[in-house]
């Protein structure tokens, strides 16, 4: 798992938000209606990471509708739980993917 | 939301009272580049990406020269709010076709413990649509000008 991975699971999940958003951005005035060419797009991001990730993102997406969260001050921002040492201190660099032991979020650190 | 929660969005650091691109997406990237450089943020490549991908959906240009482009992303741990001027006419697809000159830029993490990112968007869209106000924006060359323009439409 590399930084990629990662990378494209974040953009992934922005384009989850703004298929969620977009008949909330229509009521605003916004035009939406090229939203069948981000369902595309999802798709070819989709197509980049690895299976057993995307089944594991699909699934944390359907029940949390946030799939991956981020963390900072080494607190998991799904649950609100501190997570161990031994998953911060390597965390940061954002090179493995790990998920939060107590929700299962897959963990983005911001700092 | 009160007028001082709305106008605690705009910081004077991200007021580009002269941007410099002439295409939509140099602008974009323009005024992502100038968030990274104003702040510690760890990717705003993702940012960028983010943009370009909500402009798939439809122009960001709500008419009489006004882009906001916007939309959520996990790489930022707060609202960010930017605005950019420009003595450039730029083409932005915008929906009266007409070119944009001011560029509101609202990005937003996933979601907000005071869910403030669709009632901001709502108001500011709502406060553009007045005529005085755009043409106090487009006049205005210091932050203070600028976020005095927008407290008169609210």
């Amino acid at each position: 798992m590399d930084d990629k991975q990662l990378r494209c699971l974040v953009a992934l999940q922005d384009i989850d938000n703004m298929i969620l958003e977009s008949e909330n951005e229509k009521k605003l005035g916004f035009k939406t209606k090229g939203i069948n060419k981000l369902q595309k797009i999802r798709e070819e991001v989709g197509q980049q990471i690895n299976p057993s990730m995307l089944r594991a993102y699909e699934r944390l997406h359907k029940k949390y509708r946030r799939g991956v969260v981020p963390v900072k001050n080494n607190i998991c921002l799904g649950c609100f739980v501190k997570l161990p040492t031994s998953i911060t201190t390597r965390g940061k660099e954002n090179i493995v993917v790990f998920s939060c032991e107590n929700c299962g979020r897959i963990l983005y650190w911001l700092d | 939301m009160n007028i001082d929660e709305f106008l605690g969005y705009f910081k004077e650091e991200f007021f580009i009272k002269d941007l410099k691109s002439k295409s939509k997406n140099d602008i974009l990237e323009e005024m992502v580049n100038h968030i990274a450089d104003q702040s510690t943020l760890k990717d705003s490549t993702l940012i960028l990406e983010m943009l370009k991908r909500r402009e798939e959906i439809g122009s960001t240009g709500i008419g009489h020269g006004i882009a906001i482009p916007h939309g959520r992303t996990i790489s930022v741990p707060d609202l960010i709010t930017v605005y950019g001027k420009s003595a450039n006419s730029i083409e932005f697809d915008a929906i009266d076709k007409k070119p944009v000159n001011m560029v509101f830029m609202i990005i937003a993490p996933p979601q907000e413990q005071s869910n403030t990112y669709l009632p901001f968007l709502g108001k500011l869209v709502d406060i553009l649509n007045s005529k005085k106000v755009r043409k106090e924006l487009i006049n205005a060359n210091t932050f203070e000008e600028f976020t005095l323009a927008l407290a008169g439409g609210f």
